[in-house]
C-alpha cells in the first residue's frame, strides 16, 4: 500500500528525517512512536505532501508520490488528520463534511450517516458551529471528514493528545471499527492504544527509524514499548 | 541568545535569500577605504554637486536598509523622515537663525522625534500593512506641508533657503558641500555598523527571523522595533537636513510618496541586508534615474518592469550576487587544495 | 447637511466596491495587491473607449468594460501573485506595485494623461420631502446594498463561498480533502476585481479620469479594510460607508482634509485596535 523509501526532509536547513524508510501493507494498521521532536508529524506531513522530501521515494499503490500536492493525494486517497485537530471552525458540522463530500463528489448524506454510524451523538451537532466542539468532538468530527470518499490510507498524528480518557476511549472503539475498511498510519503516544490496534510500530528516534516491530508479543508488552520512547 | 539563530555563521543565507555580511569581519577599515575611493572616482565623472547627491540618497538607503534589511519591514512611506528633517532644517534656517550646523542638529531631532510618536502605532504591524500605514502616514505629512502650513512652508511654491557660512562650513561651495556630506557617509556607516554587529543588532536580526520565539524569551520585541524605526527616522532626516543645503531650496516634492520607489528599488538592486548593498544599489539607482529620463521617456515603466525581474529573478541584489560568485571562488579554491 | 449624507453614502458605496476585493484577497492569500486599483482604473478607461464606439450607450460600455477586466486581473494573478504569495507577502507587494507603475504608463501612452469628461448619465432627480437627489447617486447606493446581500448570501449558502470561509480557517485542511484552494483563491480575485471596476465604471461619470485616480482611492481602500476588519465582509460594508461619511462630512468643513482625515481615523483605529497579520 505506501512503501518509503530513505527519505530526506528538511524544514529550511535544518535536517529532519534521515534516510527513513518504511513499509504499510494492504490493510494494515502501522503506528509511529517516538519522542516530541523526533520528526513523527515531519514524516506524516511528507507523505501527504505538505512538505517535500530532497531525496528518497514515496510509493503509494505502487506510483511515485513525491512532488505531488496534497489535493491529488487526497483524491487519489490518502487523508491526513492533523495534530492541531483545526476544523472549519466557522462553517457548521454539516459544512464541513459537505466540502469533504463535494471534493470526492459523494452525496454528503452518506457522509453524515457514516459520521453517525460511528457516533451518534454527532446527529445533534450538524448545526452547530465547528469552532464549538470540544476537543474530542473536534477530532471525531476529523475523521469523519477525512473517511469521505472511502479513503484508501488514512494518516492520522496524535488522535488522543489532549483529550479526556472517557473520550480516549471513544477514539479507540471508532478506530477498532476502522482497522478492517482501511490501512493506516498513526503517531501516537498513548502506548495503551499502539498495544491494541497495531499490526506494526516503528519507532522514530531523531529523524530515524531505529526499530521495526511486527512482533505482536513485543507489542503488548507495554514496557517494552515504553523502552523506545 | 546564541542558540536562537538556527545559524549564526557569517556570510550564512536565510530563506529570502538576504545576506549577512559575509566580509564584515574580515575587512574592517578596508572597507572605508573602498567606500570612499569609489565616491572620489566619480567626481571626475560626474560633477562634483552631482556626487554629493548620490551620497545624500546613499544615506537615505541605508536608513532604510536598517529598516528593510535587517528589521525585515517594507515601509512604502520612509521618505517622509526624509522630508520632515528637510524641512525643519529649511525652516529653522529661513525664520529661526542661519546657523547650519543647527538646522542639522535640528532636521535629524525633528525626524527623530517623528519616528518616536508614529513608531509606536506603525510597528505594530508588518508586511503589507506596515507598508501601506507607512505610506499614509507619509501621504499625511505631504498634504500637511503643501496646505495647512502653507503660510510657512510656501506650499507647492518651496522655500528658498540660504544658509550663513560658520567658520570654513560654506554651504555654498560645492567642494565644502561634498566633503560634509561625505563625512556623514562614512559616519553614518561606521554607526549602522557597529550598531548592525552590536548585541542590539543581533537582537533586531533575531526578531526579524522569528519574532514569536524572541518574545517567549522574555524580550521586549515592542521596544526594539521601536528603536530601530526612531534610527531609521534619524538617519532619513540627516538625509533630509542635507538636501535642503545642498539645494538650498525645500518643497513638498521633497516628501513625496512616489519618490519611495527609488529607495526600494535601490535596496533591492543592491541587495538588502548588508549596509554594502544599500551604497552600491543607492550608486546605481541614481545613475539609473539621472540618465535614463535623457533617453527614455517612460522610464516609469522601465522601473517596474526591472523590479518584476529582481523580484522574480534576482533578490539577492548585486552585492548578494557578487558575495555567492566569492563563495563559489572559495569552495573551488578549497576543492582544488585538498 | 441631507447633501453631506446623500455624498458620504455615495463615496461609501464606491469605497465599498473597491474595497471587497482588497479584504478577499487578504484574507484568503494574505497579500495586498497594489495593482488593484490599477484593475479599478482600467475599468474606467474601458468605459470611456466603449462608449466612444458605441456612441455613448452606458449601461453596454459599463458591462463590457467590467468584463474586459476578468483576462487582465486573471493573468496578474495567475503569474505573478499566486507565484509569489506562498512565499513572501513583502515581493508580492512590491511585484503588485510594479505591474501598478507598468500599467499606469501603459494607460498613460494609450489614452493619454489629460482628464476625459463624463458626464451624469441618468440626470434626473428624485424628489423627496423637499430634497432633490440626483438619482444616479441613489442608484449606486442601491446597488451596494444589494451587492452586499448577495455576498452575504454567496458567502454562507454557495460551495465556492463555504470553501472561501473553510480556507480562512484552514487552508492546509481544504486541500487535504482533495479540494484545489489555488483555482478558488483565483476565482475570488477575479471577483474582487470584477467589482473594483464596477466601482470605477459607476464612479466615472461623477469624477474626474485620470490616469492617476487609482493611487488616492487604494489608500482609503486599504483604510476601509483596516477599520473594518480583513476578510470581513461585513466590517468593510460598514467601514466603507462609515470612512465615506466622514470624509463627506470633512470635506464639508475643511474641503482639502477630506481624505487625511479618514487616515487620521484609521491612525486612531489602528492605535485603540491593534492590528496582527
Amino acid at each position: 500500500m505506501l512503501k518509503i523509501d530513505n527519505i530526506n526532509v528538511s524544514y529550511g536547513h535544518a535536517k529532519v528525517l534521515h534516510d527513513v524508510s518504511l513499509e504499510i501493507r494492504h490493510g494494515e494498521m502501522g503506528f509511529i512512536i517516538g519522542r516530541n521532536g523526533a520528526g513523527k508529524t515531519t514524516l506524516l506531513k511528507s507523505i501527504i505532501g505538505l512538505l517535500t522530501p530532497w531525496s528518497g521515494s514515496i510509493l503509494f499503490q505502487g506510483q511515485a508520490v513525491v512532488g505531488l500536492s496534497p489535493e491529488r493525494l487526497s483524491l487519489a486517497g490518502i487523508r491526513y488528520v492533523g495534530q492541531e485537530k483545526k476544523v472549519f471552525a466557522s462553517l457548521t458540522v454539516r459544512e464541513n463534511l459537505e466540502i469533504a463530500a463535494y471534493a470526492c463528489q459523494e452525496p454528503v448524506e452518506k457522509a453524515i450517516d457514516r459520521i453517525t454510524g460511528f457516533y451518534p451523538k454527532m446527529k445533534k451537532f450538524l448545526d452547530t458551529k465547528a469552532g464549538l466542539l470540544s476537543g474530542g468532538q473536534r477530532q471525531i468530527l476529523l475523521v469523519g471528514r477525512a473517511l469521505v470518499g472511502t479513503p484508501k490510507l488514512l494518516l492520522i498524528d496524535e488522535p488522543t493528545q489532549g483529550l479526556a480518557a472517557i473520550v480516549i476511549e471513544d477514539i479507540n472503539d471508532i478506530m477498532s471499527d476502522l482497522k478492517q475498511q482501511v490501512s493506516a498510519l498513526i503517531v501516537e503516544q498513548n502506548l495503551a492504544m499502539v498495544n491494541r490496534l497495531a499490526d506494526r510500530v516503528f519507532v522514530l528516534k531523531e529523524g530515524k527509524i531505529v526499530s521495526e516491530i511486527d512482533d505482536k508479543s513485543m507489542m503488548s508488552d507495554t514496557r517494552k514499548l515504553e523502552e523506545y520512547v | 541568545m546564541n542558540s536562537i539563530l538556527a545559524d549564526g555563521s557569517p556570510g550564512k543565507r536565510s530563506s529570502d535569500g538576504e545576506r549577512y555580511p559575509a566580509l564584515s569581519d574580515r575587512h574592517g577599515w578596508v572597507s572605508y577605504v573602498f567606500i570612499a575611493a569609489g565616491f572620489l572616482a566619480l567626481v571626475p565623472i560626474l560633477s562634483t554637486h552631482r556626487v554629493t547627491d548620490f551620497m545624500i540618497f546613499c544615506i537615505f538607503a541605508l536608513s532604510f536598509d536598517v529598516l528593510y534589511g535587517f528589521m525585515g519591514r517594507l515601509s512604502f512611506g520612509h521618505i517622509l523622515y526624509l522630508g520632515t528633517g528637510a524641512y525643519a532644517a529649511g525652516l529653522f534656517i529661513r525664520y529661526v537663525d542661519k546657523n547650519p550646523v543647527a538646522a542639522v542638529l535640528l532636521g535629524v531631532a525633528a525626524a527623530v522625534a517623528t519616528g518616536m510618536i508614529i513608531g509606536p502605532i506603525v510597528v505594530r504591524t508588518t508586511g503589507a500593512c506596515f507598508a501601506l500605514i507607512n505610506l499614509a502616514f507619509n501621504q499625511i505629512g505631504f498634504f500637511l506641508v503643501l496646505s495647512p502650513l502653507r503660510e510657512f512652508t510656501n506650499g507647492e511654491d518651496g522655500l528658498g533657503v540660504h544658509a550663513a557660512q560658520i567658520g570654513f562650513f560654506n554651504t555654498s561651495s560645492p567642494s565644502v558641500m561634498f566633503w560634509f556630506v561625505f563625512a556623514c557617509l562614512l559616519a553614518v556607516f561606521y554607526l549602522l555598523r557597529q550598531l548592525t554587529r552590536s548585541p542590539y543588532g543581533l537582537m533586531v536580526r533575531c526578531i526579524n527571523e522569528n519574532e514569536s520565539r524572541v518574545r517567549f524569551l522574555g524580550y521586549n520585541t515592542f521596544f526594539y522595533k521601536w528603536v530601530t524605526f526612531v534610527i531609521a527616522s534619524g538617519v532619513a532626516g540627516l538625509a533630509g537636513t542635507l538636501t535642503t543645503l545642498n539645494y538650498k531650496y525645500v518643497n513638498p516634492n521633497v516628501m513625496d510618496v512616489h519618490s519611495n520607489v527609488g529607495v526600494i528599488f535601490a535596496c533591492l538592486i543592491g541587495g538588502a541586508g548588508n549596509l554594502y548593498g544599500a551604497l552600491l544599489g543607492g550608486v546605481i539607482y541614481m545613475i539609473i534615474s539621472n540618465t535614463l529620463p535623457r533617453y527614455i521617456q517612460s522610464w516609469e515603466m522601465f522601473l517596474g518592469i526591472s523590479l518584476l525581474l529582481i523580484v522574480f529573478k534576482f533578490r539577492q541584489g548585486v552585492w548578494g550576487y557578487l558575495g555567492d560568485l566569492w563563495s563559489y571562488y572559495q569552495r573551488k579554491r578549497e576543492q582544488g587544495k585538498s | 447637511m441631507i447633501y453631506t449624507i446623500m455624498y458620504g453614502f455615495t463615496i461609501g458605496a464606491i469605497l465599498y466596491f473597491i474595497s471587497i476585493g482588497l479584504s478577499l484577497t487578504f484574507g484568503t492569500m494574505r497579500v495586498i495587491n497594489f495593482a488593484h486599483t490599477l484593475i479599478y482604473t482600467l475599468g474606467v478607461y474601458f468605459l470611456v473607449t466603449f462608449m466612444a464606439a458605441l456612441n455613448g450607450h452606458i449601461v453596454l460600455s459599463g458591462v463590457l468594460a467590467v468584463l474586459c477586466v476578468i483576462p487582465v486581473s486573471y493573468l496578474i494573478e495567475r503569474f505573478v501573485i499566486r507565484k509569489l504569495y506562498g512565499q513572501s507577502v513583502d515581493y508580492t507587494f512590491i511585484a503588485t506595485f510594479a505591474i501598478s507603475l507598468i500599467g499606469v504608463d501603459l494607460i498613460k501612452r494609450i489614452w493619454g494623461v489629460n482628464p476625459y469628461p463624463l458626464s451624469d448619465p441618468i440626470g434626473t432627480y428624485l424628489t423627496f420631502f423637499d430634497f432633490t437627489f440626483p438619482v444616479y447617486r441613489v442608484l449606486i447606493i442601491g446597488i451596494a446594498i444589494v451587492l452586499f446581500f448577495a455576498l452575504e448570501w454567496f458567502f454562507r449558502r454557495s460551495i465556492i463561498g463555504k470553501i472561501v470561509a473553510a480556507s480562512l480557517d484552514d487552508e492546509d485542511g481544504v486541500r487535504c480533502l482533495g479540494v484545489n484552494v489555488k483555482r478558488y483563491f483565483s476565482i475570488v480575485f477575479v471577483l474582487g476585481s470584477v467589482l473594483a471596476a464596477l466601482g470605477g465604471v459607476l464612479y466615472a461619470p461623477i469624477s474626474s479620469i485620470q490616469p492617476y485616480m487609482g493611487h488616492s482611492i487604494l489608500l482609503l481602500a486599504f483604510a476601509v479594510v483596516i477599520v473594518g476588519g480583513m476578510g470581513n465582509l461585513r466590517g468593510t460594508f460598514v467601514a466603507a460607508f462609515a470612512l465615506g461619511m466622514v470624509m463627506s462630512v470633512t470635506a464639508r468643513y475643511w474641503s482639502q482634509g477630506a481624505e487625511v482625515m479618514v487616515f487620521i481615523v484609521m491612525g486612531v483605529v489602528l492605535i485603540f485596535k491593534p492590528l496582527d497579520l
